[in-house]
């Protein structure tokens, strides 16, 4: 596009100067209403190459002119440059619109939500205070990205087109000429300026909030929770899609201005929001360590870790090392969060102070951990590399009756975290342990026990992981105790039932007609009775939730009762039956007891006699 | 010491004793600390150690910002950054105090120490609120270099009218950029009027500069912030000094402290909503009452200043920034072209005093970030081994 003639000079050089300075200064939006009111670059295309045109002139001459012409010319230049910074920012304004929300998603995650609920908690008494929050940790979720791969970084990384391309050139010619004049900084600065308000909206569309670290120690659990889950989803987008795309474009509009100024550009425009979004996992890195948090903290943790990679291609200039190193910095501290979360909830099951349940069955507390313990082993990945050290309490023989002891020596060649998991089962124990001397009846206590840890025992079975980490070794340990406390178990209640039962102390000795106690036998008969009753209806209303135990434990029992009633009342129910009310003595027939041991550990109550089936 | 110098997780609590002056007593705390629950008079020489330490730090900030070279007055950048290296070393210093004390996890230290925790945590947003006010500081001074550009001299062209419609385009933006808050309403209008720009797009501009540079919410205030961190701070009862076998002193002590340099930092650099009605009644017997006062009160003084009344942080070089600018501005008003050779002089003049802040100010700022950022980690990492030691020797009910 050639320039109007607008006078006759021979003189190109001069025609050049003169008309480009007629235009710069028609342009002037502080001379002329109408030149503020309409833009240049919005008004033909024409018009916009003229008035570059007219800059470039300028230019040029500024370098060849004489001293004397020299401030017109620095005048004329800053009026230009003054219009081409407005001409600047109302193309980037123009142009500029939060992305949609459609664009706003990561194509490359997808949330699988695994629920690892094994079983909700029944018997769980709202009124019992408990220091692990029982509902939340039922509720966890586990969401993974579907294809999590570390080392495919740059594939993740998805730039968008921020602007029309013709925008952009607009911008690289006017950024070409501002800085040709030296006038890069207002250059940056407008740039900057408006592009970080574009990227601020885009946060808010992301859900991106302005929390501080007292307003996140402030939040209840469950708001916290939804913050996260929508905070890594925006962590995704910012580093993988919206950041390289702010990077791009700086790329694109000062292409070939000189080393950089695209960095530059790029930072002004990013470091804070950059900032602002770590922040909030630094934040929950700093939080108070509530063990129902672990899993949440793995997320975020992961998500970062996920998008390191990303971040260093990203921030890669030395102008963004700060921000760099800062997410390195956050993800230490995650990691220690980690780590001090892991121990309070060590902490929290040693101390967890509640009573034991009715009837002997599984106390929440033995659900909560292994629920907790089954969730550790799906992060088992992320947490085998930052659980580095053995459990620290009770790792010698400390005679401290307060804690459990518990012999590393025997566990080898174990990693820290299956250490932890052995641990953390030790420790359950030792808790049951406790809680189980609180019953009145030590049968039930010797019940609560079986029960409590044949769960543990079963959950450990259903995770190959669990059981790999765990190993056989300590599984059998566990399996032995469940016998150990079925025998217990046993002894406790009918060692002196059984005993009614026994041949000792019926004869009467001396004379050779060897002949048998009437009265004492008919005070066994019925003190036999009478225990039994009692053992069938309180234990008809215990309970063993395993069915095969509670069918072994029948057995056993019965193996035991039955041939020893068998037997006594083979030898001695004639004596009984030669007597008056035979029936007030001989009670039961063999079946009859047979039937009454299929009640126990049932969990109803009985009614007061037992069924005769003889009668 | 740089950020990066931080080691997140499991160094040796004594691993940057370098700067503490109980390394020489290493051995002697170590004996004592690991005696049983009752330690008795090994303790005295620490706990006087540290306020001894206390006191003299603000005797020497003291003295600093009383000094006749320009260097380290008061709320300047380097006296900023002294104010900060003191508080490392003293936090460090109470580190070591408390390291390994059976003390602490009983009354009533348990309590002062969840206290002091709590009050640290509070802290942390301050010196994110601090950053922010940083990164301000650093787009005045960036205005400040166009200015510089555009009135420099160095090819010995005269100065024309471009050339200070130029300057003063900046000059304008830095003004009502370092308008406080409350402040920027109506003189914006003002100011758009007498310089005849298109308002919406410069309003728009510098607008977003302010509500877009905090990266707290609107409702966040250093004012809230600080009476929060100051809240129920009360120097122990004796029947507490004693049941702590006189712990309970340094706790108060390094509160204190965290108030005073959390409040000072909100009075210097700007931040959302700073407010400095902050009490500290210290008893008068501690040593380092008297200094921390007197170093108090002057900066109030310093902020009822008729020049200083609306300034939006009170760091000198703020000040200077401002004043240098508004002196530019003026005469950039009052010049008519061509320039006399008095005229340029003083240009000239005002222009290397500019020169001169904008220098102390680039200098000076990355360094007092890389500070605050690192008095972070040390809050981060003093909470989380307070957490850490308390989890473990905690016993069951």
């Amino acid at each position: 596009m050639e320039l109007p003639e607008s006078n006759s000079t021979g003189d190109d050089k001069s025609v050049g100067f003169e008309a480009a300075k007629k235009i710069i200064l028609r342009w002037d939006s502080t001379a002329s209403e109408d030149a503020k009111e309409k833009m240049i670059f919005e008004s033909d295309r024409q018009e916009a190459d003229l008035y570059l045109q007219a800059v470039d002139e300028i230019q040029r001459s500024l370098s060849n002119a004489s001293l004397s012409d020299d401030r017109s010319k620095a005048t004329t230049i800053q009026i230009a440059m003054a219009r081409l910074e407005d001409e600047f920012r109302n193309i980037l304004i123009t142009n500029t619109a939060a992305l949609e929300s459609e664009s706003l998603t990561d194509p490359t995650s997808s949330s699988s939500v695994h629920s690892h609920l094994s079983s909700r908690s029944s018997n769980f008494e709202p009124e019992e205070e408990f220091i692990l929050n029982t509902e939340k940790l039922l509720e966890l979720e586990h969401c993974e990205s579907a294809d999590s791969s570390r080392g495919r970084s740059t594939s993740s990384i998805r730039e968008m087109d921020l602007m029309p391309p013709e925008a952009i050139c607009d911008l690289h010619a006017i950024a070409m000429r501002m800085i040709s004049a030296g006038y890069l900084r207002e250059c940056v600065q407008v740039y900057g300026s408006v592009r970080k308000s574009a990227v601020d909206s885009s946060f808010r569309k992301l859900g991106i909030e302005k929390l501080s670290i007292g307003d996140i120690q402030r939040l209840a659990w469950e708001a916290l929770e939804g913050k996260i889950r929508r905070w890594i989803r925006a962590a995704r987008v910012c580093v993988r899609i919206l950041f390289p795309s702010e990077k791009r474009l700086c790329e694109q509009i000062f292409v070939g201005v000189g080393t950089s100024i695209d960095d530059d550009c790029f930072m002004e425009t990013v470091k804070g929001p950059a900032v602002q979004l770590f922040n909030f996992a630094e934040a929950i890195s700093i939080s108070r360590r509530l063990p129902e948090k672990l899993f949440k903290i793995l997320d975020v943790h992961d998500a970062l870790m996920d998008l390191q990679p990303d971040i260093e291609v990203v921030f890669d200039s030395k102008s963004s090392d700060s921000i760099r190193v800062q997410a390195a910095e956050i993800l230490s501290r995650l990691a220690e969060a980690v780590r001090g979360t892991l121990t309070e909830f060590e902490n929290a099951v040693l101390r967890e102070p509640s009573g034991p349940v009715p009837v002997g069955t599984i106390h929440p507390l033995t659900r909560y951990v292994m629920n907790y313990i089954g969730l550790i082993s799906d992060y088992k990945q992320t947490l085998i590399e930052l659980i580095m050290s053995k459990p620290s309490t009770g790792s010698r023989y400390s005679g401290d009756p307060t804690t459990p002891d518990m012999d590393f020596a025997e566990l080898e060649g174990k990693t820290p975290l299956a250490l932890h998991l052995i641990w953390i089962i030790v420790i359950l124990e030792f808790n049951l342990e406790r809680k189980s001397k609180q019953y009145r009846d030590a049968s039930l206590g010797h019940l609560f026990i079986m029960n409590n840890i044949r769960y543990i025992v079963q959950k450990i079975k259903g995770s190959p992981e669990l059981r790999e980490m765990i190993g056989d070794d300590y599984l059998r340990k566990l399996t032995g105790k469940v016998r150990h406390a079925a025998t217990n178990y046993q002894r406790a209640t009918w060692v002196t039932v059984l005993y009614c039962l026994r041949d000792e102390g019926l004869h009467v000795s001396g004379s050779f007609s060897s002949g048998v106690s009437k009265s004492a036998l008919r005070e066994r008969f019925k003190t036999f009775n009478a225990m039994f009753e009692e053992v069938h209806r309180t234990q008809a209303s215990w309970i063993v939730p395993d069915t095969q135990l509670r069918e072994e434990l029948r057995i056993s029992i019965s193996e035991k009762l039955i041939p020893a009633y068998r037997s006594f009342l083979g030898r001695f129910r004639s004596h009984i039956e030669s007597g008056r009310h035979p029936e007030n003595y001989i009670k039961y027939t063999v079946e009859d007891l047979e039937t009454a041991v299929l009640d126990f550990f049932e969990g109803c109550v009985v009614s007061q006699h037992l069924r005769r089936r003889s009668q | 010491m740089p950020a990066t110098d931080y080691q997140g997780t499991s160094s040796a609590p004594f691993a940057n004793i370098g700067r503490s002056i109980m390394s020489l007593r290493r051995d002697q705390v170590h004996v004592h600390s690991m005696e049983g629950s009752h330690d008795g008079a090994g303790h005295e020489v620490e706990l006087e150690a540290f306020q001894k330490q206390v006191a003299d730090m603000f005797q020497s900030l003291l003295a600093a910002a009383a000094s006749a070279s320009a260097n380290d007055e008061l709320l300047s950048l380097s006296w900023i950054r002294k104010l900060l290296d003191s508080f490392l070393s003293c936090q460090e210093e109470f580190r070591v105090l408390l390291y390994n004390k059976s003390q602490l996890l009983r009354p009533p230290m348990d309590r002062l120490i969840a206290d002091f925790n709590e009050r640290s945590v509070k802290a942390l947003d301050v010196c994110n609120a601090i950053r922010d006010g940083i990164e301000q500081i650093r787009q005045w001074e960036k205005l400040l270099e166009i200015v510089l550009c555009a009135l420099d001299n160095k090819n010995q062209r005269a100065l024309g009218e471009g050339q200070f419609r130029r300057a003063k385009k900046a000059l304008v933006d830095l003004a009502i950029g370092m308008l406080d808050d409350k402040d920027s309403g109506q003189t914006l209008a003002n100011r758009n009027r007498s310089f005849g720009r298109n308002k919406d797009h410069h309003h728009r501009s510098v607008g977003h500069f302010r509500s877009l540079s905090w990266s707290v919410s609107r409702s966040w205030s250093a004012a809230r912030q600080l009476q929060s961190i100051g809240s129920n701070l009360a120097a122990p009862r004796t029947n507490d000094i004693v049941a702590s076998n006189g712990f309970a002193v340094p706790v108060y002590t390094m509160g204190s402290v965290l108030l005073f340099v959390m409040w000072t930092l909100v009075a210097a650099i700007p931040c959302q909503d700073r407010g400095l009605q902050v009490h500290f009644n210290i008893p008068r017997h501690f040593a380092w009452a008297a200094p921390l006062n007197t170093l108090h009160e002057r900066i109030l003084e310093e902020s009822k200043k008729r020049e200083r009344k609306n300034a939006c942080g009170l760091l000198k070089e703020i000040y200077q920034m401002e004043k240098c600018s508004r002196l530019l501005s003026e005469l950039a008003d009052s010049v008519q072209f061509p320039l006399t050779e008095e005229k340029e002089v003083e240009v000239r003049q005002r222009v290397k005093e500019l020169a001169q802040v904008c220098e102390t100010i680039k200098e000076g700022l990355d360094p007092l970030e890389r500070q605050v950022r690192e008095v972070f980690h040390r809050i981060v990492r003093g909470r989380t081994e307070g957490l850490d030691s308390l989890g473990r020797g905690h016993n069951p009910e």
